[in-house]
């Protein structure tokens, strides 16, 4: 008998050697990573966690049997199956785009070792385990963000510096709860903690101040690795703090719990929606867009209520199509550009790849919030739940979303100027350098983009059961 | 020929204050100095005083093997340096005249800085040491901990280059072990700290390498 979670730590790094080995043919190797990442997320998502069935050639596999991993626990419990499915399939749309706009790099073995770390650290208990899995995956993310030929990646260790600046707190937060459960007396140790986990869930989120690393991992950073860590590993984070909300209540029975979630999102709203209006190059920009999604589910967090979670969980849920369309397209666009993103570099090129600027445009649209995207139906959510509490919020939020397109307004004037001659404006010529493979690939990604804007009930009914069947006290 | 035990019995008198003073010397030089071989002998000798200091927490033989992954992370750190700097020196044989080898040594108005800056972190790990105890640790631990943590986030800050950064990084994460084994002397912590920081230096070579590989590439362009 297979026991699930070995399954889903262990498939994913031997299936990263394979892909290693196979990356010269990239379509082989990109098509091997895009099937791990989906049969592993239709695995957790049908597998049954209560008892074991039989799949191919008649094995057993019980996707809920605690597997000990140097005498440590791994469990898959009801409520990190949302979590990992999510892990899996965001990845396998994240590849499948990677396919066309980035074939061949290191992204696509580094990402499934990555899927194998994050999911341990989805799995693991104690979660201090967690912590130092994480710490590993930081590591490994910086080889995949590496821009091959291409000066050092400053974004990757900044993501590194952050992630390990991070690592002592979320330690000794556990051995700190471990102390004041003998001694219950000692409330010094329960503020201690409180302290320690938000300082280091801030520096892992990327919240202002500590927002650095967001910006610049896309900047100079290969896009969709960059992609890659603000959806996947971001993602991970996510989950692992609605685990320690899960695991700790009084955290979020503290009162400044709210106050302090709701102020650090607004200020990575306001912070990342002025920043964005300003920008003169693509690559910051989808920095700072990601950084005013971030803090709206923090906003949504920050009104611990069962709404502000199931809102916090389904923008969480709809911002890996909107991210990933967004660097999908600036990946296209770096390339037919010789790797810049500045302003002047990228004049008409929107006539010469069309489908990345198509996905630029949805994939902005999303993670600003705008109809008809995803990320819309999130954002719209959560304003009108802040309108009848505090408007002032929710008028920053619309105005943070219009500061996004504004920036990108600016990009995609660039991108439409009219070629002078005329061959060169038809893209159903053959000047589209990109190829009908990419515009099918692009095209199925919008759709998902824009189904989910126009029918989002599947994934705001997955919302609220994980909001309401997990994290809420 | 002696065990493990005896060879560590013998320096056991450096365990406490020269241990401290070791690593208050090292992570000194690593946050003022430039040159890559002293900074590289600088990581060893830390790494040797770290483990000193964790033989008195945890057993010999988990300390022994805490050193043996930071003399691997050293030889990494070595042998990418060394390829740089002759890639480097072939690149400046054939665009520049080699600048005086005295230079080097001399104290720059950039490393009188950092050595002030490293001055005044020292003082308040002194403070820190003293005001706000470690729980769990002795009090000389405490200050090599802070010491540690503090010069390694100079570093971090003060540092542009993979290299520094890096250096920056495992000497922030050895400050951090030193402390956590107290509180946890687990070999599952253990291990997945020492796989973290050789990923850790692993990074940093490869940032350091994509460096000179590009300023290779923008020399031929």
């Amino acid at each position: 008998m297979i026991a699930g979670p070995l399954l889903l730590l262990v498939l994913p790094l031997v299936m990263a050697g394979v892909v290693y080995l196979v990356l010269r043919w990239h379509t082989l190797a990109a098509l091997l990573a895009v099937g791990t990442a989906a049969v592993l997320g239709i695995a957790v998502i049908y597998l049954p966690v209560d008892e074991a069935v039989a799949v191919a050639g008649g094995r057993q596999v019980a996707m809920g049997e605690t597997v000990s991993f140097m005498g440590r626990e791994l469990i898959l419990e009801q409520a990190d199956q949302i979590g990992m499915a999510y892990l899996f399939f965001a990845s396998a749309v994240l590849f499948l785009l990677a396919w066309r706009f980035t074939p061949g790099s290191l992204l696509f073995p580094l990402g499934l070792g990555l899927l194998g770390l994050l999911g341990g650290a989805l799995l693991i208990r104690p979660l201090i385990y967690a912590a130092l899995l994480l710490e590993i995956a930081a590591a490994l993310a910086v080889f995949a963000l590496q821009v091959e030929g291409r000066p050092p990646t400053r974004g990757g260790l900044r993501y590194l510096t952050f992630t390990t600046m991070a690592l002592p707190g979320l330690m000794v937060t556990h051995w700190l709860l471990e102390r004041y459960a003998v001694t219950p007396d000692e409330t010094g140790l329960l503020t201690a903690a409180a302290i320690l986990l938000s300082v280091s869930f801030a520096m892992l989120l990327g919240t202002v101040p500590f927002h650095a690393w967001v910006s610049s991992v896309i900047d100079d950073g290969m896009p969709l690795a960059g992609a890659f860590v603000l959806t996947v590993s971001n993602g991970t984070i996510w989950f692992l703090l609605l685990d320690f909300l899960e695991t700790y209540p009084w955290l979020q029975g503290h009162a400044l719990f709210g106050p302090v979630l709701s102020a650090a999102g607004l200020v990575m709203v306001v912070f990342g929606g002025l920043l964005a209006a300003g920008r003169r190059r693509l690559g910051p920009l989808v920095g700072y867009a990601s950084l005013v999604d971030s803090g709206a589910a923090l906003i949504a967090l920050g009104m611990s209520s069962s709404v502000g979670v199931t809102l916090a969980i389904f923008s969480l849920l709809v911002r890996p199509i909107g991210l990933i369309l967004l660097a999908s397209g600036l990946s296209g666009l770096r390339e037919r550009s010789g790797g810049s993103d500045q302003i002047e570099d990228i004049q008409g090129l929107g006539w010469k790849a069309p489908w990345s600027t198509a996905a630029l445009i949805l994939g902005t649209m999303s993670v600003a919030g705008w109809p008809i995207s995803a990320g819309f139906v999130a954002r719209w959510a959560l304003g009108r739940e802040l309108m009848a509490h505090s408007p002032t919020t929710a008028l920053l939020l619309l105005l943070a979303g219009v500061a996004v397109m504004m920036g990108m307004w600016r990009g995609l004037s660039a991108l439409l100027t009219r070629p002078r001659e005329s061959k060169d404006r038809s893209v159903f010529s053959g000047v589209s350098s990109e190829g009908w493979v990419t515009a099918v690939v692009v095209i199925a990604a919008m759709l998902v983009c824009v189904g989910i804007g126009l029918f989002p009930q599947g994934l705001a009914s997955v919302a609220v059961s994980l909001a309401g069947g997990a994290f809420l006290p | 020929m002696p065990t493990l035990g005896e060879l560590v019995a013998r320096v056991s008198f450096l365990a406490a204050m020269p241990a401290v003073a070791g690593v208050i010397i090292t992570a000194g030089i690593l946050v003022v100095n430039r040159e890559w071989r002293l900074n590289v002998i600088a990581l060893t000798v830390q790494y040797f005083f770290v483990v000193l200091l964790l033989t008195r927490m945890i057993r010999l033989e988990v300390a022994a093997v805490k050193g043996l992954i930071g003399w691997l992370i050293c030889m990494v750190f070595y042998m990418t340096e060394r390829r740089a700097s002759a890639i480097s020196q072939a690149q400046e044989s054939e665009t520049a005249a080699v600048p005086e080898r005295w230079r080097r040594w001399v104290l720059s108005a950039r490393a009188s800085f950092f050595l002030l800056a490293g001055l005044l972190i020292s003082v308040a790990a002194y403070t820190a040491a003293l005001r706000m105890p470690l729980p769990e640790v002795p009090t000389d631990i405490t200050l090599a901990c802070y010491i540690l943590i503090g010069l390694g986030l100079l570093q971090i800050g003060l540092g542009e280059q993979p290299m520094q950064v890096g250096l920056g990084l495992l000497t922030f994460v050895s400050g951090v072990d030193l402390f956590y084994v107290a509180l946890e002397p687990s070999l599952a912590v253990a291990g997945l700290l020492g796989a973290a920081s050789f990923l850790i230096a692993l990074a940093t070579a490869y940032l350091r390498t994509a460096q000179v590989t590009a300023t290779q590439e923008g020399g031929a362009a």
